[in-house]
């Protein structure tokens, strides 16, 4: 982070400071603004001639967006952290029986989050890695008849349900981790990909004509121009990707890949409210913060200039 | 009080004081006021402003100066904050807004046509609300369409993408005048079209209210709009406030101050060519002949006349060529290679600005005046037009004196009544 | 047994789940068309509540499908009625998204003319605003459809109606002879369903939406 985005939250901290508490991403990242800006401080308010002399001279533009876009930030980690105690509380005071404990003794639970992380994140990274590049390609000059084609493929194969093609997969690869990241990976680069020839294709095409015009490689247009300018359409990408494969991640305890699935689709099975709540809270929660962590980074690597737009 | 619009200087090309009755209603705004929250200031600083029935008023002056703020608020699409608007006596300030505005119509910048929907439709949608029956709304969207100069067959099933900007407009004017309103309201309306539509469509807004006789509100920034359109004319400035509200010929000979004299801008003379039309000058005769003349009688006519040259017309009598003595010899007895041809003609209804400009490219120091289907009528020469035009603005300036005179008179009025009690008089005339 | 003949022999199961696969994403798509619509309506001209509106329904979108039916079962127990509110839960959020940017994507100086010529307010969001914003609001109805499709298949998990059986089937017996040619019906039917929903959605924006704004 860096330091034109320290001060904003100066302002903020009174209306969120409850509900920032405890929250990770603020401290470690900003070690140089905590320490000027002691507990005191926020708590008399804006007076303002002190603090002119101690905060750093950085001249804040801080429009409005910024500032809705930061309590917002602040609002589901609240939310989700009020839930998950709520949960965990109800759950300690359950009347669980011998099944029930079973789907959640021997660290089960912990287990199962794991898998679903690891799930998600290796799937996200295969996702981008394929997607982006292909996408990349399919807007080259050379490669754009061909657009068209792949993207009608792509939308039939939007049609295909996912358990469908995760059930597929696992008859043909057997049934284990690499049948569920597959079938995950595959569900996830169509929008992907969608997301990046739509962005690449937005740009305005003065632009490149004008990089062209200056003098630029074809490499150097993508490198300098196109890419920049498509950031904020890649990282809605990454975003897509993360939450899509978290969904998808539930239903490859149907394929043998573990994940919180197995909590839900045992607590189904057998009955157990306890168990089944138990994990769709968990899942609940791990989309929600995917998701939020996927908007921060949105928000932190968007490139100065492009902040107005979507 | 309708009979009053012909009392005003008659301004031959755009009012008749013959003509038919105005169909068009007074418009009385007192104290108008907009304040909008959160500004010190007001947008619209009390407005005091009596518009005649039939008379096409146009607001001018530069942008953020409010003067479609003080527009609309006279259909009330902008509340005012305070101030009341009177239509025909009668008071509209707090009536229900949408019956208000179903008899103003109202024609914006852009057409503001529903792209949904086609021409007909468009056109139908007031009568529509206002409950005509069916067959009566299909007959006023053909007239309406006939009256902008549009095929009825040919466009009301047409959607606006599929018209030209002009067209556009012109339906758009259609639509606002389709359940025959006696107010129209025009917001910048042809200030998206290309320079030459729009000087037809200025043309044939002329046309249309010489017929109707509505009473205009025309917004613009465009000062040469206005003198063309005008036949009052408020220069507003900022909090649209009235800098001068006269006729075209007073703001351009007499303007009231350097706000004013800074926006009628150079060549206030030139302008004043626009304000007159070919049929407020002499129309002369001159010696023609046509092409199908015996030689021996064009020769003969050329010798003989005041003058050594004369207008051959066409088998149409239309003008077609410029004939001097010498001419005839040196094509050697041919007609068809003789003389120079007609370059450009004019109407009655041109401006003296056209006639002007078509006597410089003619070269023969005069133009051919022409009627229905191009028949010619006469000719005017750089001599008639140079006296008209010295006539002109030394009577602008006699008139603009005497008004001026009339107004500070009206003022003292005025100023008595208020303080002898009497209720404002309304224009009190002297 | 080959595809085909499974096809065959199992005809009558599978039209029926199938008519109840189509059955169970129509009537969400109504009842989620009809709300969205009008959540769209109510919120559009304000911004903050049209905000929140679309930060809600885009929230309950991240929830995975699974986990909602998850939450739904203890307080609807099992079986048709988690399904339809999930369903109809996850096709609100395209269709309100799009409603929201279709209404106020609706050029000012259109609504300034309806005003200006005197329309009363419904006249002005039934004449032109629903009308113009109807392009958008039918994509988004395409896009919920769409994923409801893929959606109502988890949803028999928790005995639900319609192909998703057919998948689970295939699922649980997995190893057997016929859990490929179960996963495939399901999943084949689940597509052509889907194709042809869409195929409906050109047709109906052929219809409904005025030659004027066609793109």
């Amino acid at each position: 982070m860096t330091r034109g985005d320290g001060p904003p939250p100066e302002g903020e901290r009174h209306a969120g400071e409850h509900e920032v508490q405890g929250i990770a991403f603020r401290d470690p990242e900003e070690p140089g603004t905590a320490g000027p800006h002691p507990r005191g401080a926020t708590g008399t308010g804006l007076d303002g001639p002190g603090r002119d002399g101690q905060s750093p001279p950085a001249p804040t533009p801080a429009p409005v967006r910024r500032r809705i876009t930061w309590q917002k930030l602040t609002f589901l980690p609240a939310v989700l952290t009020v839930v998950l105690l709520a949960t965990w509380l109800w759950f300690r005071g359950a009347d669980l029986d011998s099944i029930a404990r079973n789907s959640i003794d021997d660290g089960n639970v912990w287990l199962r989050l794991r898998q679903h992380i690891y799930l998600t994140v290796v799937s996200t990274f295969f996702v981008l890695i394929i997607a982006i590049p292909l996408g990349i390609l399919l807007t080259r000059r050379r490669l754009r008849p061909a657009a068209p084609v792949v993207m009608g493929v792509a939308n039939v194969g939007q049609a295909t349900p996912a358990i469908g093609l995760l059930a597929l997969l696992v008859i043909w690869l057997g049934i284990g981790t690499r049948a569920a990241l597959i079938g995950i990976i595959a569900y996830a680069v169509l929008p992907v990909l969608a997301n990046t020839v739509a962005g690449l294709k937005a740009i305005d095409p003065t632009l490149v004509e004008a990089a062209r015009g200056i003098g630029m490689s074809p490499l150097g247009v993508l490198r300098r121009v196109e890419l920049p300018l498509a950031v904020p359409l890649i990282l809605a990408g990454v975003r897509t990707a993360l939450v899509l494969n978290v969904g998808t991640a539930t239903l490859a305890y149907f394929g043998g890949g573990g994940g919180l699935g197995d909590l839900i689709a045992s607590g189904i099975t057998n009955q157990r409210m306890s168990v089944l709540v138990l994990g769709s809270v968990l899942t609940v929660a791990l989309a929600l913060l995917v998701d939020w962590l996927a908007s921060l980074a949105e928000l932190l690597l968007r490139p100065r200039g492009l902040e107005g737009g979507t | 009080m309708p009979e009053s619009s012909a009392a005003p200087p008659p301004r031959g090309a755009k009012q008749s004081p013959a003509g038919p009755k105005p169909s068009g209603a007074t418009i009385v705004l007192e104290n108008l006021t907009k304040r909008y929250p959160g500004s010190a200031t007001p947008a619209v600083d009390s407005v005091n402003m009596e518009i005649k029935a039939g008379e096409l008023v146009v607001f001018v002056g530069p942008s953020g100066c409010g003067k479609t703020t003080t527009m609309k608020m006279i259909n009330r699409l902008i509340e005012p904050t305070s101030g009341r608007i009177r239509i025909d006596d009668e008071d509209v300030t707090d009536m229900d807004p949408v019956k208000l505005r179903r008899k103003i119509g109202y024609a914006i910048q852009s057409s503001g046509l529903f792209p949904h929907m086609t021409v007909a439709q468009n056109i139908a949608l007031v009568p529509r609300m206002t409950g005509w029956s069916k067959a009566r709304i299909g007959a006023r969207v053909e007239e309406m369409l006939d009256l902008v100069g549009l095929d009825a067959g040919e466009f009301q099933g047409r959607y606006p993408r599929q018209l030209s900007g002009g067209q556009q407009q012109r339906v758009g004017v259609a639509r606002a005048l389709a359940a025959d309103p006696p107010v129209l309201l025009m917001d910048e309306p042809f200030g998206a079209v290309d320079p030459i539509t729009r000087d037809h469509l200025q043309d044939e807004l002329i046309r249309l209210q010489h017929e109707l006789h509505k009473t205009i509100v025309f917004v613009t920034h465009d000062f040469d709009e206005a003198i063309k359109l005008g036949d009052r004319i408020a220069v507003l400035r900022e909090r649209s406030h009235i800098a001068q509200f006269d006729t075209p010929e007073a703001i351009l000979t007499n303007p009231a101050d350097d706000f004013v004299s800074g926006f009628v801008g150079a060549g206030a003379a030139l302008k004043r060519l626009n304000l007159t039309r070919v049929r407020d000058v002499p129309v002369v005769d001159f010696p023609t002949a046509t092409i199908d003349d015996p030689l021996q009688s064009i020769f003969d006519k050329l010798r003989s006349g005041t003058t050594n040259e004369l207008l051959l017309l066409d088998r149409h009598h239309r003008p077609y060529k410029w004939l001097r003595r010498g001419d005839l010899m040196r094509a050697k007895g041919s007609l068809a290679r003789a003389g120079t041809l007609v370059h450009d003609t004019v109407t009655r209804d041109a401006t003296l600005r056209d006639a002007l400009e078509a006597v410089l490219t003619d070269n023969t120091g005069r133009v051919a005046v022409t009627g229905r289907r191009g028949v010619y009528e006469g000719v005017v020469d750089m001599e008639t037009l140079m006296n008209s035009v010295q006539q002109l603005l030394e009577e602008d300036r006699l008139d603009a004196v005497e008004h001026q005179h009339e107004l500070e008179e009206q003022r003292a009025h005025q100023t008595r009544q208020e303080q002898e009690g009497t209720t404002g008089g309304q224009g009190g005339r002297p | 047994m080959s595809f085909w003949e499974y096809v065959g022999n199992r005809h009558a199961q599978l039209l029926a789940d199938t008519y109840q696969h189509a059955s169970a994403v129509f009537q969400c798509m109504v009842v989620a068309t009809l709300l969205g619509v009008t959540i769209g309506v109510a919120t559009y001209r304000t911004e903050w509540a049209g905000n929140l509106a679309v930060t809600s329904t885009a929230t309950i979108l991240t929830i995975p499908s699974l986990a909602m039916i998850g939450l739904l079962i203890p307080i609807m127990g099992l079986g048709v009625a988690p399904t339809v509110t999930a369903l109809t839960l996850y096709g609100l959020l395209p269709i309100v998204r799009n409603s929201i940017v279709g209404l106020r994507g609706v050029d000012a100086s259109l609504v300034d003319a309806a005003t200006g010529i005197g329309m009363s307010r419904p006249a002005r969001l039934f004449r032109v605003e629903l009308p113009l914003a109807w392009p958008p609001i039918l994509t988004g109805i395409r896009v919920s459809t769409q994923m409801l499709m893929g959606i109502a298949a988890i949803a028999a998990y928790a005995s639900g109606p319609g192909l998703g059986n057919e998948i689970f089937r295939g699922i649980s017996s997995l190893g057997s002879a016929n859990a490929l040619n179960q996963v495939l019906a399901g999943t084949l039917g689940i597509i052509v369903l889907a194709l042809l929903f869409d195929a409906a959605y050109v047709l109906i924006g052929r219809l409904t939406i005025p030659r004027g704004i066609r793109a």
